[in-house]
């Protein structure tokens, strides 16, 4: 008996020095947490935070890239990240009404940050109404690719893309070959390929799926019927099961030198500036001989050439950081035109800040340039988000997927979704 | 200690109910050595249940306070069709799935039981993918699948048939969830043949000597001495198929989760997207309450009907 109480006694104190050394323990140096949910070269955006850490006397920890189902438990819990960085803006309206993320103003004017120096439209999707939830860090614009060798052997120019979408549907004709057993071997155009651009055909339709202030749901209104019924030819011309069975075969190479446009097999689509850059084409199929050009215009409007959707990167701080002014300092420091300008410049992306564009690293390859000048362009805008965004977009996805793949008739699944949606985005921003 | 003796020492505790100082330190100690387990079912399992019950019937928000809206979330159910689209994806999987499942892996079961040279080698060969991690096996049936390079295909084209855009179309994606189900389903397949190493042989010799034939010996003698077995492998299949999320989320087309056309929204998915994704946890909290007394419903029910057809030797 006595034996057992002289081990409980011992347990206990034991237990109680483990416990007063931790809580008496010298702190850490202060540690700043920068979560990236993307970044395909973590070890490159460590190295760029450390000189922030270095000249602070700070140790900035860079966890990249960062997954998607860590992020809520993170903003609800008591171990936020100091800053956030999302790869795009769809839920940052949606953090902003729970109450997960920090209006910004203060940590702008604290920090410096100048407004002016960031293009307005990458700015656009974090603004509502006077209150800016996030600020665009890098921005990506999307622009047509062709393939000149598929161009030459169809018989068409190599050096001239089509400029209206009337050119773009008769060229697409003219590159697709299909084999004898009504099998396709090469196709002009996907619409969708890799993955939806309606937000840039819409626009070229002249309207969007919001009204332009976002407080009005417009997702059945004529540009978005035109524009769904546009790419539904695509798929109609040689049989939706064919098209889908030729697109879908290609898995998902998108980061492949099998990817369908280096093999000259998709001869026209749409895709981002980073595929000029050194990650991409350059080191994936070097030899590729392609073309990249604005997106063409309708043929009866050709006020709206140069159309470009801009989305990109996000910062937000979390609403439970320990320290908002330490958070603040670093985001104005994430935001300098340097720190943009080098970045932006490593990953091929497009830089927010004007004085960041005018780094000679974004002229130098005019395949690049096209979207730098496609982003200052005045028909340069952005995608309306709403604290609804992300449930939208999945709703939308589903009618774009019946109009596209099986041919269904767009204005009931329109008209279906506005009833559905219309209260909601009501209620939402009551 | 003799048996009897156990028995009228439990029986003797039962009458007389006043426990003495021993026994309280019995359930001490039983109670310290359950404490982990103990711990962390009331934090890991009962708390987050109960507090789920209690966000089903609220409008939740991640940081504010919670707003109480009755049973308006179960009400909501009724008029989303999505929720009725999910739920019809998880019974097709329930009705089709785990029948198909139980039929091949007890069929399996059977052939690997038989005695034949390299029967060992055999056995871990059907066995070894169910130790491939579902993302593993699915990121690789994704290829397997592909309409124009996959394997099923090219093999299907050998002998003239133009397979079908498996996943990317929506009246095959489902079968072919199940087929990919099936490429797992090792661990069922040994518990059959423990299953099947528990079958009298004495019956099947008799049998045999009196002259039934092959098929007459599984169908009177093998299937129900291994009915408890299918019984258990039915539960815990369709409660795995109830839950099915895994493979579903990592297969996403170009329309994103629940592609083709909501064919492989199944619950789970459904749940997760409205919880995590559009972080109404509320609803999500509903739907798991529903989903619970589903498979409850189904659990029991289908207790009740194997006392009809489960055969226990003891």
């Amino acid at each position: 008996m006595k034996a057992r109480k002289f081990l409980l006694v011992v347990s206990l104190v034991l237990l109680m020095a483990i416990t007063f050394t931790a809580c008496g323990a010298k702190p850490e140096e202060d540690v700043l947490n920068v979560w990236i949910t993307w970044g395909d070269n973590p070890a490159q955006l460590q190295a760029l935070f450390d000189r922030y850490g270095e000249a602070n006397g700070v140790k900035v920890v860079v966890s990249a890239p960062v997954e998607e189902d860590q992020i809520l438990p993170a903003l609800t819990g008591s171990a936020p990240p100091d800053v956030l960085i999302l790869s795009g803006g769809d839920l940052v309206k949606s953090y902003a009404q729970e109450g997960l993320v920090v209006e910004l103003s203060e940590a702008i004017d604290t920090g410096g940050i100048d407004l002016a120096d960031i293009y307005d439209a990458p700015l656009a999707q974090c603004k509502q109404g006077d209150d800016i939830w996030c600020l665009p860090w890098g921005a990506d614009i999307y622009a047509l690719f062709w393939n000149k060798d598929a161009f030459e052997a169809a018989g068409l120019d190599p050096e001239s893309p089509p400029t209206t979408m009337e050119e773009l549907e008769a060229y697409a004709e003219q590159l697709t070959v299909v084999g004898d057993d009504g099998t396709i071997e090469q196709i002009g155009f996907i619409p969708d390929q890799a993955w939806s651009h309606s937000d840039l055909y819409v626009r070229l339709f002249g309207g969007f799926w919001y009204s332009d202030d976002g407080t009005q749901l417009a997702v059945n209104s004529q540009p978005m019927i035109d524009m769904l019924l546009w790419q539904q030819q695509f798929y109609d011309k040689y049989g939706y099961d064919e098209v889908l069975a030729f697109s879908t075969g290609f898995g998902d190479q998108y980061m492949s030198p099998d990817y369908p446009f280096y093999t000259g097999k998709l001869a026209m689509y749409v895709d981002g500036e980073w595929q000029t850059g050194p990650n991409f084409i350059s080191a994936l199929k070097p030899e590729l001989n392609y073309g990249v050009a604005p997106f063409p215009y309708p043929a009866d409007h050709p006020e709206r050439a140069n159309t470009g959707v801009v989305q990109g990167t996000v910062a937000v701080i979390p609403a439970n950081v320990k320290d908002p002014e330490a958070s603040a300092k670093l985001l104005a420091w994430i935001m300098s035109p340097e720190v943009v300008a080098e970045e932006m410049c490593v990953n091929a992306n497009l830089p927010t800040s004007k004085k960041a564009a005018q780094d000679p690293c974004f002229m130098e390859n005019p395949k690049f340039k096209v979207f730098v000048d496609l982003m200052g362009s005045p028909n340069a805008s952005y995608i309306i988000t709403t604290p609804l965004s992300l449930e939208l977009n999945d709703a939308y996805g589903l009618v774009e997927e019946q109009v596209l793949h099986t041919g269904a008739d767009p204005v009931p699944l329109l008209n279906q979704l506005q009833e559905e949606f219309a209260p909601k985005l009501a209620e939402a921003l009551k | 200690m003799r048996l009897s003796s156990l028995y009228s020492r439990i029986n003797h505790n039962h009458s007389a109910p006043v426990w003495g100082r021993s026994r309280y330190r019995s359930l001490r100690l039983g109670l310290l050595f359950i404490a982990p387990w103990l711990a962390g079912f009331l934090l890991f399992t009962l708390y987050p249940m109960g507090m789920s019950l209690v966000y089903s019937l609220t409008e939740y928000h991640t940081r504010g306070p919670l707003e109480w809206n009755q049973f308006q979330n179960f009400i909501n159910m009724f008029s989303d069709d999505l929720f009725w689209t999910a739920l019809k994806n998880t019974l097709y999987m329930v009705v089709f799935g785990v029948p198909i499942t139980l039929i091949t892996s007890f069929a399996c079961a059977i052939l690997l039981n038989l005695k034949v040279k390299g029967q060992s080698i055999y056995r871990v060969i059907y066995f070894l993918p169910s130790i491939v991690p579902a993302v593993a096996s699915t990121l690789l049936w994704l290829w397997i699948l592909n309409p124009q390079a996959g394997v099923m295909n090219t093999l299907l084209g050998y002998i003239g048939i133009k397979g079908p855009n498996w996943l990317n179309n929506p009246a095959w994606s489902k079968p072919s969830l199940i087929l990919l189900g099936m490429w797992g389903m090792g661990g069922t397949i040994v518990i059959y043949l423990s299953g099947l190493q528990d079958v009298s042989k004495n019956l099947l010799e008799a049998a045999e000597l009196d002259g039934a034939s092959w098929f007459q010996r599984l169908r009177h003698i093998t299937i129900p001495m291994v009915s408890p077995i299918t019984l258990f492998n039915l539960i815990t299949g369709m409660i795995g198929m109830f839950q099915y999320f895994t493979q579903a989320y990592i297969f996403r087309g170009t329309g994103g989760l629940g592609s083709p056309l909501s064919s492989t929204l199944f619950y789970s998915v459904y749940l997760y997207q409205q919880g995590f994704q559009y972080l109404d946890f509320g609803y999500a909290s509903a739907m798991a309450w529903v989903l619970f007394f589903i498979i409850l419903g189904c659990t029991v029910l289908i207790l009740k009907i194997s006392n009809r057809y489960t055969y226990y030797a003891g």
